[in-house]
This record gives C-alpha cells, structure tokens and sequence, in this order.
C-alpha cells in the first residue's frame, strides 16, 4: 500500500484498502476558516443538530480578515467566534496568519494524521506525510463535528519524481508553476500524488511545501512527500507530540510514475485566466504591474522574504508600483525581523501587512480596478478574484515578484541577479 | 434517476469564483441565487428556469471548495450539471448537498444552448432531444447514488455510520 492507503486503512479500522473503494475514517484535524467556519456552523446547528463529539479537533483560523474593513465583515467573525465558543473549539484570531502556515507552525499537524478542511489548498499538509484533503461544509457538519469522521474514495496514487538542478534565478516556486502547468487543470483528477526525487529532497520543509500546495489545482486529491530527515527535523522545531511516521510498502503499487528534469526551466509566470496559463518569464516581460504581493493561499514564507531582500537590497520599488508584503504566519513575521529583512523591505518601498492570507480574493485588501495588474507569490489568478474581472493577476517566484516591483514591469529576476554574482 | 430540461451551456476551468462572484459569498442565498455565472453569461440568473440543465467543459467548479458554489446553482432550480469532468471539490460537494452532476466526455460538442437534454445520472447515459444524438458519460457509483437518492450527505450519514458501506 502507498501511504495514503494505509492512512487510511487505519484510520477505518481496516488492515487493506484498495483504490476506488469508499470508506469511512477518523479524522484528526478539522481546519476551518473565517470564510467556511461559519457557513459550516449554520449547516451544522440548522440542519444536523447533534452535539459537537471531539471539539479538541477542530481549529478555527481568522485569516482572511486582519481586521474587518467593513461592517458585515465584523458581524462575519462574531459569528465565527461565537461558534468556536460555544464548543470550545481553538481559535486563532485576526492576525496570526495563513490557516495552514499557522496549524503546522502551531504544531498542529503530524505524520500519520488525517486532516481535513474545507479550504482547497487543506492537500498542503501532506508535506508532513499526512493524508490531507479539502472536503465541503456539509461534510464536516454532516460527519466530522458530530461523529470525528469522513467519507473518501480511495484514491490511486501517482507518483512524481523530480531531477536535476535549476538554474540561477529558477526557485522552488517557478518549479511548481511549471509543473501544475505541465500536469494541466483537471490532469490528474482524483489523484494522490506521491512526490519525490532527488531535486525534491534536497529541499527545505517551506520549499517542499509548494507542491503539495499544487495538488489542487490539478484537480488531484492530495498529494504528499513520505517523511524524511527534514521533515522531522522542521517538526521537533515546532512540536513535542508524539507522532507515527507512516511510510508507503516497498511492493506499494502506483497508477503511474511521471518523471521529470528541472534543469533546463526558465522563470515562470503563471498569466491570466487561469493557474495552467503558465509561460517563461522572457515571454511575458514588459507587461505594466501596478502591485506586486509577497502573500496568498500558499502564504508568504520566509524563503519568500529572503528572495525578494537579494534583489531590493540598497534598491527601490518603482514609484508607481505598491508592493504589498503579507507574511504567513508571526513566526515567519519575527524571523524576518531577525535577520534586518523587515527593514530592507521597508527601506526598499514595500509595505508590510499584518500576517493573513493576504488579498485573496480580496476580502481584507488587495482589489484591483479594471486595466489593473499584480504580480503576486499567489496560487490562484482567475478573473474577479481581486476586484474588476478585467484586472490582471500574474503568479511568479518572489524574485520575480520582486525584480518587477523594481521595475514597474514583468521582469526577469535573472537580470537583477547577474550584478550579485560579480 | 432521470431528468429531462432545456440546457444552458458554459465553457472549461470555470472557477466557483466565476459561479458565485468573491465578493459576495457571504451574502444571503437570496441575493447570491440572482448573480450565479453573471459575468459569464448575464442573461443566465434572471432567465433559468426550474428544471433547466447545465452543461459545462472541462473542470467544472475549480478554484475555492466552498460548498456555496454548488449551493448556488442548487438554488436556481438547475435539476442536473453534466460537464466533461468537475473539479474534485465541487463533485463531491454537489452529491454531498443532494446536486445531481454527471461527467460525460464529449458533451460540450454534442450540444448547442437551448437544445433539450435528457440524463441518466445512473447509467451515465445522455440523449440530445434536439439533435438525437447519444453520449455515454460516466456511470455514477453505487455510494453516490445512495446519497443522492437520499437527499445529500446529512440525510445520508446516520446510516453511513450505522451500516457501513461496503461497495
Ligand atoms: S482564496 Fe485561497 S485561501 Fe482563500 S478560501 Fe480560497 S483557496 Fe482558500
């Protein structure tokens, strides 16, 4: 068995599960946010009316409000609190950060575990070895509040193996624009994706993180790394809890085994309308950007910080250009401060948010008008998401992010990077 | 489980986005039902009739796994989604709601808006009434059938836990 299979086998109190087969299991974590908390508590105190069974399951994340801008926005969390109360659920309120990046930096998130959310980028957490999958309100108030389970098929696992070594200038992040690109929208439908490989192993936790965190928009289940020495060494630098490292069989059995080099990829830029429109960044260069974002779904992570600080060192943004830095967590926010990044960001001309999800869709900030354009470390560009459908939303590495807010266009980070070697 | 209706046609990798506008996902159903898929096609949430048919391309539904999305065209009256595939989030968010959606490879060539459809979300079998012509989507398993006849997954769960399900 893979080890999403035998994730789940034990978790429904099974010694075998094959792909295709529907079971019911135990689920450890329950993330919720402030855009589905209160949704699902309507559907849970309205429509299923049984108590609430594991509270001590269930975390709440405000992170896409910092702080209401609007009045509705305000009554929105007092619903969202008032419920967490009520059943003594955990609650990180406005301004801890991405739900994701704040549950694993809470420690909240383990090998071996079965989380569930109903945020579409919840598949992330399989960067620790989880099974991890986005399911609907009703779920979660249907099976997970009363019961502490959910229903899943089985999925067949497919395995990705990434080689070789990128460029100067191609970071983790240009890696997984192309590879979500490669796979394409709806290319590995209901899939779990197993990655690995040399290029993926010799990553950091925060860099592994990107490609879990692209499962989703290939339409896969989840998609996972099996633990190894990194992940355990970033997980004893956030938690003390036990944990069971659940590892695939040797004989385990994939669907497929798609390889992959990284050697000869250019930058890239995700480009509207959607996250499979991804082209090199010399493609696309010279397009205007009047925002550029260090933030979203995926969060902001350090690695995002010290990127963007290589290429605005002793430089300046463009005048006409507002970059918007929205760390992911306040452990990434503090690390920064350590390391003098906030100032060279601030000195350079960005502004630095509370930690949040940042302007996803921009509910707390971030809208654009129409004929307008960001640049963004974002995982999603549709249309509407940021304000006018007409407004344009570019996905790129922070250096490319960064080299743009510099200046005023697409730009090839490459360019500002060639002066840092001599 | 069959239908029969009028259908209404939309394109591939619709984002829920573009099927419940963001900045309106916290607004009441009432307000929300009258700006399904506007920016796509604005006649759309003011001219839906109960009964009425999507047909969609490829990933359906893609973009956030907010139930609301499906919730919304639920609320139109659309009886039945069929699409060349769905984002995952949304099919199982349909069945979890009591949505009947159906993937059938094939149907956004085989049929032109306003033609009449007739689906079997069962057998996956599709007839084009206007046309005549026949597709085979993909049968819905067991599991999902059960809960769709049930009316979703809350009416469906407390015997989901007490028998079991062994497909
Ligand atoms: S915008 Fe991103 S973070 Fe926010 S609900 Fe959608 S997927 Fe989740």
């Amino acid at each position: 068995m893979t080890l999403v299979e035998k994730i789940l086998a034990r978790a429904s109190g099974r010694t075998r599960v094959e792909p295709g087969e529907v079971v019911v299991a135990d689920v450890d974590l329950i993330l919720l946010h402030d855009l589905s908390g209160y949704l699902t508590a309507r559907v849970f105190e309205e429509k299923v009316r049984l108590p609430m069974r594991y509270p001590e399951r269930v975390v709440m994340v405000f992170d896409h409000h910092f702080s209401p801008p609007t009045e509705e926005g305000a009554r929105l969390l007092l619903e969202n609190r008032a419920f967490a109360r009520r059943y003594g659920i955990r609650l990180f309120d406005c301004g801890h950060g991405n739900i994701h990046n704040v549950a694993v930096w809470a420690g909240l998130v383990r090998p071996g575990m079965v989380v569930v959310g109903s945020d579409s980028h919840t598949p992330v957490h399989g960067t620790l070895g989880c099974f991890a999958a986005a399911l609907g309100n009703d779920s979660h108030a249907a099976l997970g509040f009363p019961y502490g389970k959910a229903w899943f098929r089985v999925p067949s696992t497919i395995r990705i193996e990434l080689e070789g070594m990128p460029k100067p200038g191609v970071t983790p992040r240009d890696v997984a624009l192309w590879l979500a690109a490669t796979i394409g929208e709806g290319g590995a439908v209901y899939k779990a994706l197993e990655f690995d490989g040399p290029y993926l192993r010799r990553l950091g936790f925060w860099d592994r993180w990107l490609f879990p965190l692209l499962t989703v928009d290939v339409g896969a289940k989840c998609g996972y790394m099996e633990p190894d020495e990194v992940t355990e060494a970033f997980l004893r630098s956030v938690t003390r809890e036990p944990y069971e490292v659940v590892r695939g069989d040797p004989d385990r059995a994939y669907e497929a085994v798609w390889r992959y080099d990284v050697s000869e990829l250019e930058p890239q830029v995700a480009c509207p309308p959607t996250v499979g429109n991804v082209k090199p960044v010399t493609e696309v260069a010279g397009r205007p950007v009047q925002w550029a974002e260090l933030g979203g779904h995926g969060g902001c992570r350090l690695e995002d910080i010290r990127l963007a600080a290589r290429i605005l060192r002793g430089r300046k943004k463009h005048p006409e250009v507002k970059f918007n830095i929205v760390p992911s967590s306040r452990s990434v926010f503090t690390q920064a401060l350590r390391e003098g990044l906030v100032e060279v960001l601030h000195e350079a001309g960005a502004t630095w948010f509370p930690p949040s999800a940042g302007s996803n869709q921009a509910i707390n900030m971030g809208a654009m008008a129409a004929g307008e354009a960001m640049i963004s470390t974002h995982s999603r560009n549709f249309p509407g998401r940021n304000g006018s459908p007409e407004a344009k939303m570019y996905l790129a590495s922070a250096l490319t992010v960064a080299a743009s807010a510099v200046a005023g266009c697409i730009t090839d980070p490459r360019e500002f990077l060639r002066e840092e070697r001599m | 489980m069959r239908f029969r209706g009028r259908c209404w046609k939309f394109g591939d990798y619709i984002p829920t986005d573009q099927i419940v506008p963001s900045h309106l996902v916290y607004r009441p159903m009432s307000e929300i039902v009258r700006h399904v898929l506007v920016n796509l096609n604005p006649e759309f949430p003011e001219r839906v009739q109960p009964g009425d048919i999507l047909v969609a391309g490829k990933h359906f539904g893609q973009s956030s796994g907010r139930a609301i999305a499906a919730k919304a065209i639920q609320a139109t009256g659309i009886a039945c989604v069929v699409a060349e595939c769905f984002a995952r989030t949304f099919y199982r968010n349909a069945f979890e709601i009591g949505l009947a959606i159906l993937e059938c490879p094939g149907i956004s060539k085989a049929v032109q808006e306003g033609d009449v459809l007739e689906v079997d979300v069962e057998s996956g079998w599709v007839r084009n009434e206007t046309t005549g012509q026949e597709l085979r989507g993909e049968p819905t398993p067991p599991f999902l059938m059960e809960m769709l006849r049930a009316g979703g997954l809350i009416p469906f769960a407390p015997r989901l836990l007490e028998e079991g399900w062994k497909a």
